[in-house]
């Protein structure tokens, strides 16, 4: 018998159309959670104000939609950028203002060493042994060369001695 | 329907565009209420909107105020509400138009509370009525 006094009081009514008071909202929470009666006369007020809106519809226009997701799609939370740190550059004697070059980072390594791929071994020791080669060749003509000098000297000498 | 609502309070159609698409930017914040169960999801957005609609609603309180009472009858012509009485009209507009509390409206029409609730109660069974 109470519930059905509370049904017929119309704060359903006032609270479906939004114009029931915080207390009015919580006390009715309570009573919905609590009676069902109270919860199916709620659905139908709800119902009813569906059919009530349906009366003044309006059909929206077609741009509107796209509107909505775009500013929704906006909402959505994307992960911070950190902005790269700002160093001081000579843009008169840099040539890479546009073009594919605008991808390359500049980058100063601190480590004092280098890298190199591992194929460069076999060519650096053909550089090698190249070298050690070469040097013995001008070892070799060195000495024939002073050789061919000195014996050049003594048939000099020879040749002045019969001549006197 | 939202979109109708809103332009029934607003009377200009750009307006009610810009409300509507401030209402359901507001939905992602609110999804857990629509997830609920036994939530109508029209009749939460429509509450959504009424709190959009509330500085509007409160902008227009000033020159509402100064009009005479004849002319405070609703202005939506609609076949449920052409079924209530002046006094019927003059709540439920206030109510679902206007953004007017009970108390507002009581305070107005100098009648009791739960008067305006009753009369409320009544402009629901005309609506429940009318096919």
């Amino acid at each position: 018998m109470k519930i059905k006094a509370y049904i017929e009081s119309g704060v359903l009514e006032t609270f479906v159309l939004g114009s029931a008071s915080d207390q009015e909202v919580q006390e009715l929470l309570y009573m919905k959670a609590k009676h069902p009666e109270v919860n199916e006369a709620l659905q139908q007020l709800e119902q009813d104000m569906e059919k009530l809106a349906g009366n003044i519809a309006m059909t929206p226009p077609p741009h509107l939609w796209n509107r909505i997701e775009e500013e929704i799609n906006a909402l959505i939370p994307r992960p911070e950028v950190t902005p790269a740190r700002y160093t001081e550059r000579n843009y008169e004697s840099d040539t890479r203002t546009n073009g594919k070059d605008d991808q390359y980072i500049e980058v100063e390594g601190s480590s004092t060493h280098i890298r190199v791929h591992k194929s460069w071994r076999w060519v650096l020791a053909a550089i090698f042994v190249l070298g050690k080669i070469f040097l013995a060749f001008a070892i070799y003509f060195y000495l024939e060369n002073r050789q061919a000098q000195e014996q050049l000297k003594e048939l000099k000498t020879e040749l002045k001695q019969h001549v006197k | 329907m939202l979109l109708g609502y809103i332009f029934e309070v607003v009377k200009n159609r750009t307006v009610a565009e810009q409300y509507l698409t401030a209402v359901f930017k507001e939905v992602p914040s609110q999804i857990d209420e629509f997830l609920k169960k036994d939530v109508s999801p029209f009749c939460l957005l429509q509450i959504m909107t009424r709190r959009q609609l509330t500085d509007f609603f409160r902008s227009q309180d000033t020159n509402y105020d100064q009009q005479p009472k004849s002319d405070k009858v609703s202005t939506v012509e609609n076949k449920f509400i052409r079924q209530m009485s002046p006094e019927q009209q003059l709540v439920f507009s206030g109510a679902y138009w206007q953004g007017k509390t009970i108390t507002r409206l009581a305070t107005e029409l100098n009648k009791p509370e739960e008067a305006i609730r009753k009369i409320l109660k009544d402009c629901f069974t005309i609506i429940r009525s009318i096919n």
